[in-house]
């Protein structure tokens, strides 16, 4: 038989034995607890998505349906896992393996040639789906981690000239780096003349971050702008002062407040309570 | 050619005030200073203001020029003023960690006066 025919052939008595396949592929995929969250109308779904990309590949000995399957995942956002993805795809692979053996009872020239031709399309497959479904969820995070760090530094208009960015969570290297960026180019464009940086939220502070923190004041100070710390925790002046980090020449305040009111007194103004109220 | 008709340097009020468009190179940057000083000399001036908006690179060649300029101004009784500096050039500066030492920055020229005309009252007071 040609390759072709090997293909035809197969899939016609797999399509014939559909039913049994779909049993034995649940109750094996059952035994794994693979299928606990799912509807049986996701199961059926999920059954024949796995079954018709595999006789659609055995079928044309191409591999457009893995593709077109790994994208469909992606597109419909299918709450499946990796391994259950795989594991469909491996169970699968065991339930033809048999059924191919009961095939060719006592023929085993016809087995031979059958899985010369079966199995190299079936890892094709199965590497096809993994490495697509890999390469969606490694985009997925480095979306997240982009958002993420476009969040980590918002810059909050308190007043005319007087900018206030709240610090939270850790800073490492890249978060410091995306800051330094992100304020330079801030006060490139909007030209704020003060920026309060409350680092209230920063639970531990080492050398590099402080670092950061000092090369980003002494950056904007040669453009023009001062940069203001407020809201130091104990525990992270501890560590400023047993780092020996050298804080003069930079306003720091305690709290947010004082920061506020430094900011008003140095651009001129002056809050006075209304007598009235 | 001589340096001041490369990068001119205006008079206003009492201020002086110059742009460099064009790229500074060691050499020029001699003359510039020279004749910065000189200028300062001639009009009795209280403040400089030096633009480097148009500059794509600083060096620290020319960081310690701007320097040489704000102090030999000051004991001149001048102040300098540097603005325009760009995020790209303000972050290769702090990374060197090269000091600007007696030389007030501004986000603009306008805030550059600001400074100027309040040092210069804190002077006369």
């Amino acid at each position: 038989m040609v390759k072709s025919d090997l293909g035809e052939y197969l899939c016609s008595k797999l399509d014939e034995n559909r039913q049994a396949i779909q049993a034995e592929w649940v109750s094996q995929m059952e035994a794994l607890d693979l299928l606990i969250e799912l509807t049986p109308n996701e199961i059926e779904e999920q059954f024949n998505a796995v079954f018709d990309t595999a006789t659609s590949c055995l079928r044309t000995g191409t591999f457009e349906a893995a593709i077109s399957y790994a994208g469909n995942l992606a597109q419909k956002n299918i709450p499946l896992t990796l391994q259950q993805v795989i594991s469909g795809f491996m169970i699968k692979r065991d339930i033809f393996g048999r059924f191919i053996k009961n095939l060719y009872e006592g023929d085993t020239e016809g087995w031979q040639n059958m899985l010369d031709y079966y199995e190299p399309i079936h890892r094709s497959v199965l590497s096809i789906v993994t490495v697509d479904l890999i390469k969606q969820q490694e985009s997925k995070v480095r979306q997240q981690q982009d958002a993420i760090l476009k969040l980590s530094t918002p810059l909050v208009e308190l007043w005319e000239n007087i900018v206030l960015l709240p610090l939270i969570g850790m800073l490492d290297s890249v978060r410091a780096k995306q800051l330094i960026e992100a304020v330079l180019t801030y006060i490139g464009q909007t030209k704020t003349e003060i920026i309060i940086l409350d680092v209230a939220g920063i639970a531990a502070i080492d050398t590099k971050t402080a670092q950061h923190i000092l090369l980003t004041i002494q950056a904007a100070k040669l453009m023009g702008t001062e940069i203001i710390i407020t809201g130091i925790r104990p525990e992270v002046a501890t560590t400023l002062v047993t780092l020996g980090i050298n804080l003069t020449g930079i306003q720091t305040r305690g709290n947010l407040r004082e920061g506020i009111k430094y900011s008003f007194g140095k651009l001129g103004f002056k809050l006075i309570e209304n007598p009235k109220n | 050619m001589a340096t001041e008709s490369i990068i001119p340097i205006l008079k206003l009020d009492n201020f002086l005030i110059s742009s460099p468009q064009i790229a500074i190179h060691d050499r020029i940057a001699v003359q510039y200073k020279d004749a910065l000083l000189q200028k300062i000399a001639e009009t009795k001036s209280k403040g400089l203001i030096l633009d480097i908006s148009a500059i794509d690179v600083v060096d620290s060649f020319l960081v310690r020029v701007i320097s040489d300029v704000a102090s030999a101004a000051n004991v001149m009784g001048c102040h300098t003023v540097l603005t325009g500096m760009s995020p790209a050039v303000a972050i290769t500066l702090a990374e060197m960690d090269l000091q600007l030492k007696g030389v007030f920055t501004a986000l603009d020229i306008g805030k550059s006066m600001k400074i100027l005309q309040r040092e210069e009252m804190r002077l006369r007071d």
